[in-house]
C-alpha cells in the first residue's frame, strides 16, 4: 500500500508538467525516439531526456535502447485513460484558481 | 511572489464531487465579473503554459460556451453550457472536453462577500462515481497535501483564518 502511495505520488508530480503530460499523450498513439518526442515541443533533446527521466521513474514511460535510438513508450504504470483525464482536470484548475488571484491582483493594483 | 490572499482546500463531498475554496484579495463584483466576461477570460482560464481562446461565450441559463486552449501538449478545446447565472453569487455551468466526450463535469461557483474580499467556492460534480473514485486514487489526496502546502507558504505573512 505504501508502494502503492509512492508510486501514485511519483505518478502524480510527473503529470504536474504540460510537456510530460504531452509525451504521454503523444506515446499514447504508439512508441516514439526521443528526438521525434522532441520536435513537435520545440525543446532540446537534453531537455526532453529530463522530462522522459521523471516519467521513467513513475515507471509512466520506459525506454529501449535499440542500436544507437532510443524509443519511448508506455510503462507499466498506466494511469488509464479517464484518471489522466480527471488529474489533468485537477491539475487545470489548481492553474485556473491561481492565475485567477494574479488577474485579481494586477487588477486591484490599476485600480489603486 | 505570490501575494495573493488565498485559502485553497479541497474535500471529497458527497457522492462524487470535488470541492475547492479560495479567498481572493478583491470584491466580489470584480471576482465574478472574471468569470464571465470574455476579455477577461483568457487572461486566467487554462493553465499556466497555454493560451486560451474564447470561442463562444453566451452567458445566460441554457447559453453555451467553448474555449480553446493551445499549449505545448496542443489545442485542446472544451465546451458547456450554462446552467445557472446569478450575479455575483453563483455561477453554474457544465464542462466537458471534446478529446473525452461523454465525460461531462458540472461545475459551480459561488461568490461569497467578506468586505471587500471574496471567498470562491467552485464544486466540480463528476459524471460517473467510476471518474470521481479514479481521481481519488489517483492524486486527489497528493493534491491536496500540496494545496495546503501552498496555503501554509501563501499564509505564512497573513493573518488568514
Amino acid at each position: 500500500m505504501v508502494q502503492y502511495q509512492e508510486q501514485l505520488d511519483q505518478a502524480f508530480a510527473a503529470l504536474a508538467d504540460p510537456t510530460r503530460r504531452g509525451i504521454l499523450e503523444r506515446l499514447g498513439r504508439g512508441r516514439a525516439t526521443i528526438s521525434e518526442l522532441a520536435e513537435p515541443f520545440g525543446i532540446s533533446l537534453t531537455g526532453l531526456k529530463k522530462h522522459v527521466q521523471v516519467l521513467e521513474d513513475a515507471d509512466l514511460v520506459r525506454t529501449e535502447k535499440v542500436g544507437r535510438t532510443r524509443w519511448c513508450s508506455l510503462g507499466p504504470q498506466d494511469l488509464g485513460e479517464v484518471q489522466r483525464w480527471i488529474v489533468g482536470y485537477r491539475l487545470m484548475l489548481d492553474e485556473r484558481l491561481d492565475r485567477l488571484g494574479e488577474l485579481l491582483e494586477r487588477t486591484e493594483g490599476e485600480n489603486a | 511572489m505570490t501575494q495573493q490572499q488565498a485559502q485553497n482546500h479541497v474535500a471529497a463531498e458527497g457522492d462524487r464531487e470535488i470541492v475547492t475554496e479560495r479567498v481572493f484579495d478583491a470584491p466580489r463584483e470584480l471576482v465574478f465579473r472574471a468569470f464571465v466576461d470574455p476579455e477577461l477570460i483568457p487572461q486566467w482560464w487554462g493553465r499556466r503554459a497555454d493560451t486560451t481562446t474564447v470561442d463562444k461565450m453566451d452567458v445566460r441559463v441554457g447559453g453555451d460556451w467553448r474555449f480553446v486552449t493551445e499549449g505545448p501538449d496542443g489545442t485542446h478545446a472544451f465546451r458547456g453550457t450554462y446552467r445557472a447565472v446569478d450575479p455575483p453569487e453563483r455561477l453554474e455551468q457544465t464542462f466537458e472536453w471534446e478529446g473525452m466526450p461523454g465525460h461531462v463535469v458540472v461545475e459551480t461557483a459561488t461568490f461569497e462577500d467578506l468586505g471587500g474580499r471574496t471567498k470562491v467556492t467552485t464544486r466540480s460534480l463528476f459524471h460517473t462515481t467510476e471518474e470521481r473514485d479514479g481521481m481519488l486514487s489517483s492524486g486527489m489526496e497528493i493534491g491536496l497535501a500540496e494545496s495546503y502546502e501552498k496555503l501554509d507558504e501563501l499564509l505564512a505573512g497573513g493573518s488568514e483564518d
